[in-house]
């Protein structure tokens, strides 16, 4: 009974919640879809922080839809040992690049007091939850492995039965604790994701991926400016 | 006397045919004793890690048989002399409880072994294996099941994806479930290891490999590569995940340096080079 609470409950509350309040949101608030960016507040440890933590985060979200949508093809592609150990490595690679990111993030947020004053309850939730999503991802890949592997058997086969709306919780009922932890913490995170920053991920075409440096141009005399004179 | 009119003949078979023919027990019943009971027993194909079940009531009335899977350890414990003669003959394998046991559920496995003892061959009278002596090339073929360069016929996930054995190389097999460098002599060899990989009860792979079963052959061939393995006698080290995170860690400090390089020239801080510059 706890595990269709976990397993097809919260999933679907989840993903209702998602989809209702995403909607609601755009249509009120339309002008709230950003991440408020503080980057003109503090800027130095940007570059350590938000590089690391969204390519790395992307990487490892990638590898999670393969594994959703091409089981078949990731146990293919694991059943040479060399070739699954170099997966879970670069995935392993790509959590930690995440990891130094966002902890780079939440140290600069907290320690920088004009960006702690546009902090809101949502970052702190948003920063919160990503810290037990990638920390049990870790986890779960050093001692649970191979994770590649038993999602394509497992997770993938779970995920599709809640799409096809006939939950077959069983597939992850005697999962460890700590896969338990980070599928729900996923949830969760899928849940929350309307309230918080997080709808940035949503601004299509996300252009800030591949632009290149916006050049900016002064019509003054800027050195004049800058200098005080 | 009269024929009796047709339209009756639905009642006569409802309430005669009841009781002629004993109730085939439900789905679920047949789903929990394939997942509960098959690795160790049969219905009429002789004995694997416990008793065939073939008429088990003969054996032994209703009211025991319901006390022992409630808690066979503690039927055992109480110097029953039937329950110790079991033990023996399993050479000491204590029957694992059946998880969330109820009497209800006890009765339908009783009712389902007393349908199926009946019929002239049961679906569990066995297994279709082959008893055939064991070679080289099944020891080779199990060993590339195992780590995944031979798949399984019906796509079922390597053994290597959750299982260690001792004698991998590189950086050696999954940690989800246990290492199976000795499961052949704790299942007490052939029969009842290829009975287990037959229909995996264990609550992870049970779901995976009802839809994805292993073929004969191939069973065949994993259980003579876990044989060599257990008689060679090496012990089941324990896991070390250090190669792997130090693998981890290496990889990402090279991503660090390559992000470094790809971006030496663009923005890692926007607005202090501009306004470096403006002051030029």
């Amino acid at each position: 009974m706890n595990d269709f609470l976990l397993f097809a409950v919260v999933p679907y509350l989840a993903i209702s919640c998602f989809l209702l309040v995403t909607i609601q949101r755009y249509r009120q608030r339309a002008s709230s879809y950003s991440t408020l960016s503080s980057q003109f507040l503090e800027n130095k440890r940007h570059f350590w922080g938000s590089v690391p933590f969204h390519y790395g985060l992307m990487a490892v979200l990638a590898f999670h839809f393969v594994g959703v949508v091409f089981p078949k093809a990731v146990l293919s592609w694991n059943s040479a040992p060399l070739r699954l150990y170099i997966l879970e490595i670069s995935g392993l690679a790509l959590a930690l690049l995440s990891l130094v990111g966002l902890l780079n993030l939440i140290s600069r947020r907290l320690s920088s007091k004009k960006i702690r004053k546009v902090t809101t309850v949502g970052d702190l939730v948003v920063y919160l939850l990503l810290t037990v999503q990638i920390v049990s991802g870790i986890y779960v890949a050093v001692y649970s492995n191979w994770g590649s592997s038993w999602f394509a058997s497992n997770a993938s086969p779970w995920l599709w039965s809640l799409a096809r709306l006939d939950p077959q919780v069983q597939y992850m009922a005697a999962m460890p604790l700590a896969v338990k932890i980070h599928v729900i913490n996923a949830f969760l995170l899928i849940g929350f994701f309307p309230f918080t920053r997080l709808v940035h991920v949503l601004v299509v075409p996300n252009h800030y991926l591949w632009r290149r440096t916006q050049v900016v141009l002064w019509n003054y005399d800027r050195t004049k400016v800058r200098s005080g004179k | 006397m009269k024929p009796v009119p047709l339209y009756l003949s639905p009642l006569l078979f409802v309430l005669f045919g009841g009781v002629l023919q004993a109730q085939a027990p439900s789905e679920d019943t047949y789903e929990l004793f394939k997942l509960s009971c098959v690795s160790c027993h049969t219905i009429g194909g002789g004995a694997l890690v416990g008793p065939d079940l073939k008429g088990v009531e003969e054996r032994q009335d209703r009211a025991w048989l319901l006390a022992f899977m409630e808690n066979p350890q503690g039927v055992i414990d109480s110097g029953d002399p039937y329950a110790l003669r079991l033990l023996r003959e399993s050479k000491g394998q204590v029957m694992t409880q059946i998880p969330n046991y109820t009497k209800a559920m006890g009765e339908k496995l009783l009712d389902l072994i007393a349908f199926e003892s009946e019929l002239e061959k049961s679906q569990f009278a066995g297994l279709q294996i082959s008893e055939r002596p064991l070679t080289q090339e099944d020891v080779d073929l199990g060993k590339a099941l195992f780590e995944g360069g031979e798949r399984f016929q019906n796509g079922a996930p390597s053994c290597l994806s959750c299982h260690a054995v001792h004698g991998l190389t590189g950086l050696g097999g999954g940690q989800l479930g246990p290492d199976l460098t000795s499961v052949y002599a704790r299942l007490e060899g052939r029969k009842p290891l290829a009975s287990w990989l037959s229909a995996p009860p264990s609550e992870v792979m049970a779901p995976v490999f009802q839809k994805h079963p292993l073929d004969g052959e191939e069973v065949l061939a994993l259980v003579a590569f876990l044989k060599e393995t257990a008689e060679a006698g090496h012990e089941e080290a324990p896991a070390n995940s250090f190669p792997f995170v130090l693998a981890g860690l290496g990889s990402t400090a090279v991503a660090f340096v390559i992000l470094d390089l790809l971006w030496r020239n663009r923005y890692r801080a926007t607005r202090k080079p501009l306004v470096e510059k403006s002051k030029r």
